[in-house]
């Protein structure tokens, strides 16, 4: 995936990644890393939901006020933002189920057209979605709204899929890698990018947790058994790395592009 | 537009991990959906563990020892917690239940003052709610 970024043009002026192998396993990993780091906080901790929600909020401020300020992609910056928004989008949904009781029908269909909304705007502004471009403030504003939004929208529905539909994790697994395989398929039959880039963003938050409780669950819940620490640390490991990775990488191009 | 750099590796990798999935899960789906019939009378299946700690829980509140019985509880939130995503699928209905009722005992015996006899009574509860709930199969 080296070769991938650098055979691109050092774009390094577009402020996210570019969307290569590397950047799906950490999308997908993050998602399970953030939700059951604000559950250890919430429930093992003893912080409370209600805490633990406002101090994720704040963290995610923080991290998107560096991500907005960075001139540049830096991506350990980005990603950081990118596992806040995680849990914070998660948090949003459980506030609404659990807290407020708000149907998840409902949530589901608010957050899709909370989302729709965000790409009209986005596209009557901008004239384009393209995250190949992500250069502006403004631009940058749309992206991350969109994505705070695929985040709740992929729990919502996720939720959704496990109340309705009794869907658990094993077949979870199934149905949400298919959809993203078909997702990809339609890339290559040429189908709009930017359309198949938001479906698989948001197809990826209900696959990654239903990846993370096929890991973490107990044996007698049809898991492989290690529990959620050992799957966090797992999942975190990966992430460290290739998050080091693309700094790196990100780090020589920012150098050559200054020396040339 | 230029294309994303989404590329062969990807939609390798996708596949492998559909069929890894597939060869890990199909069987024990094979399970659930001869199980089907099962699950529509509501089975969460074998909750005793869960009734184990709350009966544990009741018999410290007995003694009088609402400190210990509020950090007992705790293995019972815990437990219950990380079970959620292998035991909702099942049942959820029955599910979000026994999770109030839970929830009930928590804010007894987290109550700023809390009372012995409320404590009890939310146990009570809690395990009437999960012999209901176990009961139905």
């Amino acid at each position: 995936m080296n070769t991938l970024s650098t055979q691109s043009i050092p774009n390094w002026l577009n402020k996210v990644p570019q969307v290569t192998l590397g950047f799906w396993i950490i999308k997908i990993m993050s998602t399970t890393v953030g939700e059951t780091g604000a559950d250890y906080l919430a429930v093992n901790a003893g912080l409370g939901k209600a805490a633990t929600g406002s101090a994720m909020a704040a963290l995610l401020a923080i991290a998107l006020f560096a991500q907005l300020r960075s001139r540049r992609y830096v991506p350990w910056i980005y990603w950081l933002t990118v596992v806040l928004v995680s849990v914070v989008g998660t948090q949003i949904t459980d506030v609404l189920t659990d807290g407020l009781g708000v149907s998840l029908y409902l949530s589901t269909t608010v957050f899709a057209a909370g989302l729709a909304g965000i790409f009209a705007l986005w596209y009557q502004s901008e004239r384009t979605l393209s995250i190949q471009t992500i250069f502006t403030r403004r631009r940058e504003l749309f992206y991350w709204a969109a994505v705070l939004c695929t985040f709740a929208l992929g729990t919502a529905a996720g939720d959704l899929a496990t109340e309705a539909l009794g869907l658990g994790f094993q077949l979870g697994v199934i149905v949400f890698g298919v959809l993203i395989a078909l997702t990809v398929l339609a890339f290559y039959w040429r189908a709009n990018t930017v359309l198949t880039f938001w479906i698989a963003y948001i197809l990826t938050r209900p696959l990654g947790a239903a990846l993370g409780d096929l890991l973490s669950q107990a044996k007698t819940y049809g898991g492989l058994g290690l529990g959620a620490m050992l799957t966090s640390v797992i999942f975190l490991v990966v992430i460290i790395g290739l998050v080091a990775i693309a700094q790196r990488n990100a780090n020589q191009a920012a150098m050559t592009a200054t020396a040339r | 537009m230029k294309s994303l750099k989404l590329t062969r590796p990807l939609t390798a990798a996708m596949f492998a991990l559909v069929a890894l999935g597939a060869g890990y899960v199909a069987p024990a789906s094979v399970g659930m959906i001869s199980s089907a019939q099962a699950a529509t009378q509501s089975n969460l299946g074998d909750l005793t563990p869960f009734r184990a700690i709350a009966v544990d829980v009741a018999s410290i509140v007995d003694k009088g020892d609402l400190v210990g019985a509020k950090k007992r509880i705790k293995d019972l939130e815990l437990s219950w917690d990380a079970a959620e995503a292998g035991l909702k699928p099942r049942a959820a209905a029955d599910w979000h239940v026994v999770d109030k009722a839970i929830d009930r005992a928590l804010d007894a015996l987290r109550a700023s003052t809390p009372n012995a006899a409320t404590s009890k009574q939310s146990l009570t509860d809690l395990i009437k709610t999960i012999d209901q709930v176990s009961g139905k199969n």
